[in-house]
């Protein structure tokens, strides 16, 4: 049901630049500025956390997903489009991306985004990735700050797109219109073939991210300006921000910590004594 | 939600019950439903509602019957081939189908590859709230769901509500609650629902899938576990759980680089295990790492800096290297050495 529909409506918005039959693909990465880990602090009279001092990085696992569009791009044809929803500042995620090898950028910034949980920020998104053409997104598994992985599935149920998460490799058949990829499952793997457009989140770790070339860095750094489209633009002002966030953070706290008795010992001999006192107890 | 009002536009005062997700693969049922159904009955206690049991898949009305024996008031089942195997689509229909017409309160998802994959393409279309990886679960005096999580990498925990939305869905990881027991005098219905998905809808296909056992590190009374420090070489600690009959379990630098199964990864994005002892090889010790392991009763700590923090997070520790520290301990202990590594 769902297909039917986003394939319709795909079809009616696809370019059609002329009759021949093109298997280029548009791959859309969604990216996220997130605070360095390294940098974060928590407020010890409020126990909130202070992300504001901390530099904005690209969120870790994103650069796989990155290197995942880029290698797709290479075997496909195509081009590369990040995509963040942010802040004015959160520009400088989009640069790292066009410094690694993305063609181009969108910024999605606007006042109205502020406060969306995963539900509004998957939305934004999917628009987005929508109004790009988008044959596959890519993402990043999770955010290194709020680690939720909501994002990749929200985005290809708002649009009633297929998905595959926990990927590790990724396989394009453009003529069957189908993308093939080997997910990571409880205690094994599977191959699946999806139809485009499909969202992916490709596991962290999952491939080597290679490093940005000199020339695109000076680039993406005195040269790059990415669009910048407003909630307006996505026609999702009144459905995104805090008041169209399902969830709300009801208050934060640092965590407990277990008390441990920190003993170092000096030998082996005396490790294994403490370990046979503890496994002889039951 | 006691207020049985007429209004159609109170959606919220019309849900009600507890839904646990009941995940199983060719019959074989995940672990972390059974955990769910312990925590599900506590909640569904709480609040005067029924815990009702989930369950997709093909032949699987006995899965149901057992979600009955532990701890579900009802089952429902939604029983047909274009389950088997999981698919995001189809669960995420028929499962989204169910929670709209009949408006559960609360719905707990294991936070497997499966639940967490399937879970967003309930909650986006139904605008349900969705809380990730939740630590602790609790309900208020009005029934509103507090559920914790740890947050940036484990330093905070965060309590999320979901007030004006339902259901309130919330994912669990493995091991953060114990299993529900079976109780084969317990009584509950098993009822069939309509599937509503067809194959034809269906956007992907699944070409092969291998599966081997899965292994269960959340059980387990002896747990030892390598880091990076293992250095692609997992003989010694392999040895030493056999020497204490326990199970091998990883960091997650370990798992991403691809030396152990993802199964045995313990912390924030892994497992949470509970046993008497665990033992950290080669591991520094990071916050996401330790919060799968802070319920263990008493850790040992390997490594080769003595400034990991890893040594703060044990009971006992020991500086040095894990590839000659752990075989000695495996003969101490009364085991058998690893093999020498041939490279």
């Amino acid at each position: 049901m769902f297909a039917v529909e986003s394939r319709g409506a795909q079809c009616a918005n696809a370019p059609q630049e002329d009759s021949t039959v093109t298997t280029d693909w548009t791959i859309v990465v969604p990216v996220k500025q997130v605070p360095d880990a390294d940098d974060v602090t928590i407020d010890p009279e409020t126990g909130t956390l202070n992300r504001s001092d901390a530099p904005a990085v690209l969120n870790a696992p994103d650069y796989n997903a990155v290197e995942a569009a880029l290698s797709l791009r290479e075997r496909v044809g195509g081009e590369v489009v990040a995509v963040t929803m942010g802040p004015p500042f959160a520009r400088a995620v989009l640069e790292t991306a066009v410094a690694l090898g993305a063609d181009d950028a969108v910024l999605l910034t606007d006042r109205a985004f502020g406060g969306s949980d995963t539900w509004p920020t998957s939305l934004a998104l999917a628009r987005a990735a929508e109004e790009l053409d988008a044959d596959v997104v890519i993402c990043g598994e999770e955010s290194t700050d709020s680690s939720t992985g909501q994002v990749p599935p929200g985005i290809a149920a708002h649009n009633g797109w297929a998905q595959l998460t926990y990927v590790e490799a990724l396989e394009p058949r453009p003529e069957d219109g189908e993308l093939v990829a080997v997910r990571s499952i409880e205690g094994g793997h599977e191959r699946v073939a999806a139809e485009t457009p499909v969202v992916v989140a490709f596991e962290y770790g999952e491939n080597e991210p290679r490093a940005a070339g000199l020339h695109r860095k000076i680039y993406a750094e005195t040269e790059f300006e990415p669009e910048e489209w407003s909630a307006d633009d996505l026609g999702i002002t009144d459905e995104v921000g805090l008041a169209n966030s399902p969830t709300q953070v009801g208050g934060m706290d640092t965590a407990d910590r277990v008390e441990r008795a920190q003993e170092v010992v000096e030998d082996v001999d005396a490790l294994a004594d403490r370990i046979t006192e503890v496994t002889a107890d039951d | 939600m006691t207020d049985e009002s007429d209004d159609e536009d109170a959606v919220e005062d019309a849900s009600e019950d507890v839904w646990v997700f009941v995940e199983q693969h060719a019959g074989e049922v995940a672990g972390v439903s059974w955990e769910l159904l312990a925590k599900g009955r506590e909640l569904a206690d709480e609040t005067g509602e029924d815990l009702v049991a989930l369950v997709l898949g093909e032949d699987v009305e006995r899965v149901g019957e057992e979600a009955i024996e532990r701890g579900a008031d009802r089952a429902l089942v939604a029983d047909a081939p274009v389950f088997e195997p999981y698919r995001a689509g189809p669960y995420g229909d028929q499962f989204r189908e169910l929670v709209e017409e009949r408006e559960p309160s609360i719905v707990l998802i294991g936070g497997t590859t499966t639940g967490r994959d399937f879970a967003g393409r309930v909650a986006v279309p139904a605008q349900a709230g969705l809380t990730a990886d939740c630590t602790e679960l609790d309900v208020d005096d009005d029934g509103l769901l507090l559920a914790r999580r740890p947050t940036f990498g484990g330093d905070a925990m965060a309590t999320i509500k979901c007030p004006d939305h339902r259901p309130q869905m919330a994912t669990v990881r493995a091991g953060v609650f114990g299993a529900a027991d079976r109780d084969p005098d317990r009584d509950g219905g098993v009822a069939p629902v309509d599937v509503v998905v067809e194959e034809g809808d269906a956007l992907s296909r699944v070409l092969e899938r291998e599966v081997g056992d899965v292994a269960d590190i959340t059980d387990a009374d002896v747990v030892v576990a390598g880091g990076g420090g293992v250095e692609g070489d997992f003989a010694p600690v392999e040895a030493l759980a056999d020497a204490l009959d326990g199970e091998v379990a990883a960091s997650r630098k370990a798992v991403d680089e691809g030396w152990i199964e993802p199964a045995r990864q313990v912390g924030q994005t892994g497992k949470t295990v509970r046993p008497d002892l665990y033992v950290a090889a080669g591991i520094s010790g990071a916050v996401q790492h330790v919060e799968g392991m802070n319920d263990a009763e008493t850790v040992v700590a390997v490594n080769t800096d003595p400034n990991a923090p890893i040594f703060e997070h044990a009971d006992y520790g020991i500086v040095g290297d894990l590839h000659e520290v752990l075989p000695e301990l495996t003969e101490r202990l009364g085991g058998e050495r690893p093999p020498e590594p041939t490279a």
